[in-house]
């Protein structure tokens, strides 16, 4: 393959993903167009929360990924890049009744077991933390390595901090291909040559790539509240109860589509959420659901009686078939890059991901092996990727 | 459905014309209004217990008396509900209502919606425009309305437009005059516009009475100022002003701005009279027209619903719109002037405390989405209300944050809202 | 009938069916923040738009001074002040 200095890669789409695959190819040198539909940060990276959690992941290679990732934060926060936006903070993970309780004691042990820190939090020391918890409280896990990045940040300090062209109002309808290789992407009133294309637009990679019967859209709605407290989280710490990891482990405790976190924001807000409704590519809130999440919110942390709901938002995930992740080539056209279906992890991975897409534009491997995240898996299976 | 009401949102003169028209026709409406009293920007009404009162011109009170006995005379077809926030439609299509009183929020099944939440007084800023003291000049007045006693201390009025002679007027003869009233426009200049005006009847009348109000108070009317900054120390408010070419400093305890209205808009749904629920907007929510035309333009909603359930009603009133619209246009073109560019510093977003640098560090080609989130224009708790009209002066175009329509449109109570009661079938 | 009520550690006096709003401005009360943030509490559209003038209240969400009627009794002090996010 070319050397970065004489390509041109198009990456679509400016998410999380994108703009950091398009960051790390300009940095190695290579000519970089990043074409949006909308603008940076439009789709999924701009309707999120930001835990970049190994606390919640399931166990296997998502947690696995979740830890080089979390730790890559790290190291661009060390290195100047992300300084500012990442902000180290601990997860606990909450049990509210013995059913929950053994399921969050499961999942520490899975996490402990991944090498990950986990600290059992009696009762009466949690409390002491954060003052007002629920009743119904009654047991809780301390993840302390994990951290939260607000993805919309992390993308526009990405497309900054280095020499790329951002094309927004850019949507792209379709890949151009010739004898088998990636040769550029169509514009509405154009067609921009490309020597390699990433396709990183999320949902939209459904439409791009025929990939619909693969991506499935999931809807999570989200709530802000009023400040809390002046110029830094209110409570000292990210709640995550046991329905949010259950829903993530596939478990169903009730028959509620709801995960409830409450995440403190650096500006005093809460950040409540979130639903997961599959196949739901709007962007509608619903009163029913927002006072459901808002009703669990309650039980777990009274104090939230006494904030305001600002706003309602909802974004849609990128769930794929099977679960995991899709990056890697794809299976039949040369030059050509996918990475999508980060569902609900996306700003954790994205940096990760979208700095392992660069360099397999670049025909270098990437830091950690991704190979059961390739496209190839669902080509064996008979599909049309 | 048919049982549904007409929900009528605002109790200003549009929202309760409209009521009143439809409650006439027959229909059960369901009139909301976030104050405990009817009567909207213009008819405040006095608190109870209040000693003192302003006195409107005449021809203001018979038109609320007016609507104020046509509600009462429509009874129980009118569910009137004070108190009550009306926070937009959620994506089910729900309307939500948050009953301040029972302090939850209620979804109800309506079959038609006439929205008339009036309009909000645009700000241009400056620096200083957020401190404790400076105030909107329509909001001193309605305070004025419900207490019927003024500030104490000196009070500058600043901005453009015809209600700061009328606010200062009432301040006036509340017993404290204005030191100044700085207007940025020439109007005396305009003598164009000022003849287009002659046929404007009642307003001008109007006009001239408060000007009479301030002669007579020695209240000093200055045209073509701008003001540069505010700053406040241990006694109050120095204001700079700048006045053919020459920098002026100005001393007050509370400093009134207004830089004329518009429709508040944000999270408002969007017209849609050939809906399933039938939305129609109304009054100053829809078009700044003023207090008379907004009368009419309650009844004209009121008959759009009408005509679309198969119901007719008499009288067009747009002949009489149209020639309110043109007073608009003609006071719009008085009072017309070049705003001053505001410094780095000046706050543009009070809510999330962004300033004029934050805006322009923004790319020129910035989405809206970045503007919101990375410029966090729009996302405080007014919800861009105040910055959205300065943001779209800046950029040379509105920022569509409005579509598409956002709930809760105004803050709302998180335990209200996880109290939420709904009757629809679902829960 | 008593009708006062509490703002911060001051007694105010209000008037039956008067904004909480009316009542501090009475009391010559105009900052309703804490002194020295950027942007500090104050009543200012009067008409519950800019929400400036919000006030925490005692056992509940806070409330727009502008749009709430004084209550006998009624302890209610100023909001958490605004500060730039992070950046
Ligand atoms: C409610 C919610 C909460 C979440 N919370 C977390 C969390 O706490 N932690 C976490 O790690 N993850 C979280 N996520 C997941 C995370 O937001 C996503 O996984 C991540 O943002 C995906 O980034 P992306 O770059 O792959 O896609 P996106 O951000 O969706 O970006 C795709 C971009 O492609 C553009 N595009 C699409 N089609 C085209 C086209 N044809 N042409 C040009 N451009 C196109 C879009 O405009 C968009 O900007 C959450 C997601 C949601 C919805
Ligand atoms: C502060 C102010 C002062 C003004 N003073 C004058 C004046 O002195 N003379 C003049 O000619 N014009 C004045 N105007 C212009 C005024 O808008 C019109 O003249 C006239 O009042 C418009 O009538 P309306 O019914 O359209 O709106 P409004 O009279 O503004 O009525 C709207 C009503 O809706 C209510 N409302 C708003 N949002 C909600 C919600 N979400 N839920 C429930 N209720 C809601 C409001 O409380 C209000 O009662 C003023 C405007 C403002 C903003
Ligand atoms: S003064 Fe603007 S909301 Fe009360």
């Amino acid at each position: 393959m070319a050397r970065p200095s004489s390509m041109h890669v198009a990456v679509v789409g400016a998410g999380i993903v994108g703009a950091a695959a398009a960051h790390f190819l300009a940095a190695a040198g290579a000519r970089v167009t990043v074409l949006d539909a909308s603008g940076p940060a439009a789709g999924a990276t701009g309707a999120s929360d930001g835990a970049v959690s190994v606390a919640s992941k399931r166990p296997g290679p998502m947690m696995e990924l979740a830890r080089h990732a979390r730790a890559f934060y790290g190291q661009l926060e060390t290195e100047g890049l992300f300084t500012g936006l990442f902000h180290r903070r601990s997860t606990f993970l909450i049990a509210q009744n013995a059913l929950e309780a053994e399921l969050v004691s499961q999942h520490g042990a899975d996490l402990a077991l991944a090498g990950e820190r986990v600290i059992e939090v009696a009762r009466a020391d949690l409390v002491q933390r954060i003052p007002g918890l629920g009743d119904g409280v009654t047991a809780a896990l301390e993840i302390p390595d994990d951290g939260h990045a607000l993805g919309y940040q992390i993308t526009a300090r990405l497309l900054q901090r280095s020499d790329i062209d951002v094309r927004r109002r850019a949507p792209v309808s379709e890949i151009m291909v010739r004898d088998g290789r990636a040769v550029g992407v169509a514009l509405t009133d154009e067609i921009l040559s490309a020597d390699a294309v990433l396709v990183a637009a999320g949902i939209g990679s459904a439409h791009l790539l025929n990939l619909g019967d693969i991506l499935i859209p999931r809807k999570g709605q989200m709530i802000v509240t009023d400040r809390a407290s002046t110029g830094r989280p209110a409570i000292d710490g990210h709640l995550m109860a046991a329905s949010y990891l259950a829903a993530k482990r596939g478990i169903a405790l009730d028959r509620s589509h709801i995960g409830l976190v409450i995440d403190p924001l650096v500006t005093g807000q809460f950040l409540l959420g979130g639903s997961r409704e599959d196949n739901r590519s709007d962007h509608r809130t619903d009163a029913v659901t927002v006072s459901a999440i808002l009703r669990a919110a309650l039980e777990l942390y009274p104090p939230l009686g006494a904030r305001r709901v600002v706003r309602t938002f909802a974004g849609v995930r990128t769930a794929s078939r099977d679960g995991l992740p899709i990056i890697g080539r794809h299976p039949h056209v040369e030059g050509l890059v996918i990475a999508t279906g980060f569902e609900g992890d996306g700003i954790c991975l994205g940096p990760f991901m979208g700095e392992s897409a660069a360099r397999m534009i670049l025909d270098r491997p990437p830091a950690a092996d991704l190979s059961m995240l390739t496209p190839t898996r669902f080509a064996r299976g008979g599909s049309s990727a | 459905m048919s049982d549904a009401p007409i929900l009528v949102v605002g109790g200003g003169p549009a929202g309760t014309s409209a009521a009143a028209t439809l409650a006439e026709a027959g229909l059960p409406v369901l009139l909301v209004e976030q104050r405990d009293q009817l009567g909207g920007a213009i008819h405040r009404q006095v608190a109870r217990g209040a000693t003192h009162a302003v006195h409107a011109p005449a021809r203001h009170r018979r038109n609320w008396a007016e609507l104020a006995q046509r509600v009462d005379a429509a009874g129980s077809r009118i569910e009137l509900c004070t108190g009550t926030v009306f926070l937009g439609v959620d994506g089910d299509g729900r309307h939500l209502l948050d009953d301040r009183e029972s302090g939850r929020v209620v979804a109800r099944s309506v079959r038609a919606a006439v929205i008339a939440v009036g309009a909000v007084e645009k700000i241009h800023p400056f620096e200083g425009w957020d401190l404790p003291g400076v105030m909107t000049a329509g909001g001193a007045q309605v305070l004025l309305k419900e207490t019927g006693v003024p500030p104490t201390g000196p009070i500058l009025v600043a901005g453009t437009g015809p209600l700061l002679l009328a606010v200062s007027a009432q301040l006036a003869k509340a017993g404290n005059p204005p030191v100044a009233v700085l207007e940025r426009g020439r109007p005396w200049v305009r003598f164009n516009s000022l003849l287009r005006m002659a046929w404007a009847g009642p307003q001008l009348g109007e006009a001239a009475s408060y000007v009479a109000t301030l002669l007579s108070h020695r209240v000093p009317y200055r045209t073509g100022a701008d003001i540069l900054s505010v700053r406040e120390d241990d006694v109050g408010l120095e204001i700079r002003v700048r006045r053919n070419g020459t920098v002026h400093r100005l001393r007050a305890r509370h400093m009134l701005v207004h830089d004329g209205i518009e429709p508040n808009r944000v999270g408002i749904p969007l017209s849609d009279p050939g809906g399933a629920v039938p939305v129609v907007l109304a009054g100053d929510g829809r078009e700044v027209l003023g207090a008379d035309a907004a009368i009419l333009d309650g009844r004209r909603a009121a008959r759009e619903i009408l005509a679309r359930l198969g119901m007719r009603l008499p009288e067009p009133g747009e002949a009489r719109l149209t020639a309110a619209r043109n007073v608009q246009a003609a006071l719009s073109d008085l009072f017309r002037s070049a705003l001053p560019e505001p410094t780095p510093e000046t706050l543009i977003c009070r809510c999330e405390a962004r300033r004029l640098s934050d805006f322009r560090s923004l790319p020129d080609d910035a989405s809206t989405r970045e503007i919101r989130l990375m410029g966090r224009f729009g996302m405080g708790v007014c919800q861009g209300r105040f910055c959205g009209p300065t943001i779209a002066a800046l950029r040379g175009e509105a920022v569509p944050s409005a579509i598409p329509p956002r709930w809760p449109l105004r803050p709302v109570s998180l335990a209200a809202l996880a109290d939420l009661k709904t009757d629809d079938l679902e829960s | 009938m008593m009708t006062r009520i509490f703002w911060n550690d001051y007694v105010v006096p209000f008037r039956p069916g008067e904004t909480i709003a009316a009542a501090l401005g009475r009391a010559g009360i105009i900052n309703l923040g804490p002194a020295g943030g950027p942007a500090r509490g104050r009543v200012f559209c009067g008409i519950g738009a800019c929400q400036a003038c919000v006030v925490a209240i005692e056992g509940g969400a806070p409330v727009e001074a502008c749009l709430t009627l004084a209550r006998d009794g009624l302890r209610i002090g100023s909001m958490p002040a605004v500060v730039v996010s992070d950046e």
